[in-house]
């Protein structure tokens, strides 16, 4: 599938960005994708826009999953829950 | 996540269930509640709802399966029916809408995104919350439920109803979205948003 190149050189162009990149969004996401690393490896190591795709997609999770502002549960929020439930029981 | 009700809990099992697979999701549920709501009194509102629900209908819950994708199931549909029913505000995009008007499975992945990824590492975590705030709801949810909470794609079709296909697309387009907004807080940080290497 991949044309063979010399070492640490990349293709400019991706022959199949659409397929490429769903595939390599579902590794991002942790779902099961079959021979993942040795796929990516190659990716990543062969095509300039797979490479760029993907750490720019890597990058956007990494920063909502860390980054992101995280509110605080009021505190009288769970005493109410407890309260309600002890009506309904 | 059948609604069919398996077996009748005990007071104390149900009070088991509660507070060992129900509670620890609170904080969860509460950054779900408020991220879809952006108000704090409503979000506790259907926080609080939610654990009602989930309470009145815990026998239909099966202990040691994923209870954080059932209460946020119960979140989304109780935000959908009863929130947004009794708010005035107009939602910005329905689900509905969005769907008819993206056929779910035809996505352009020709993504010739210019933005950087330095750029992306050093945005402010308001940066980044508010980018996420100004998405249409469903594009929002989904993201939440991906990144922010960790849910398989099989988990968030469950939570929100939709085919695998569907959450994989909406992903996609959100993303894209939330790359728009970054490029141009990008911009006003000065950070050259032109690909340098053309």
């Amino acid at each position: 599938m991949e044309e063979n190149l010399p070492m640490g050189e990349k293709k400019l162009s991706c022959a199949d960005v659409s397929k490429c990149f769903q595939l390599l969004e579902s590794i991002l996401d942790g779902e099961n994708v079959p021979n993942s690393q040795a796929m990516l490896q190659e990716k990543l190591a062969k095509c300039e826009p797979c490479f760029k795709h993907f750490h720019l997609e890597q990058a956007i999770r990494e920063v909502l999953k860390n980054k992101c502002t995280k509110h605080c549960v009021p505190n009288e929020l769970i005493a109410n829950i407890r309260e309600k439930i002890q009506e309904i029981k | 996540m059948s609604e069919v009700q398996r077996k009748k809990y005990s007071e104390q099992e149900k009070n088991h269930v509660f507070d060992k697979e129900f509670m620890p999701h609170i904080d969860s549920m509460y950054n779900f509640a408020f991220r879809l709501t952006f108000d704090e009194d409503d979000a506790k509102d259907l926080v609080q709802d939610t654990y009602l629900k989930a309470y009145r209908f815990i026998n239909s819950f099966e202990q040691g399966t994923n209870a954080k994708a059932w209460l946020f199931r119960i979140l989304k549909n109780s935000f959908i029916n009863d929130y947004r029913r009794k708010s005035k505000q107009p939602a910005k995009v329905d689900y509905q809408e969005v769907e008819t008007y993206y056929n779910s499975d035809d996505v352009d992945y020709t993504s010739t995104t210019d933005l950087r990824v330095d750029a992306v590492k050093d945005m402010l975590g308001d940066e980044i919350s508010n980018a996420l705030n100004s998405l249409a709801v469903d594009f929002r949810t989904v993201i939440i439920l991906a990144d922010l909470e960790g849910f398989t794609y099989e988990e968030m079709a469950k939570i929100l109803d939709i085919p695998i296909g569907t959450v994989r697309s909406r992903l996609h387009r959100a993303r894209n979205l939330l790359k728009d907004q970054l490029r141009s807080y990008a911009k006003t940080m000065g950070y050259n948003t032109e690909d340098e290497e053309e």
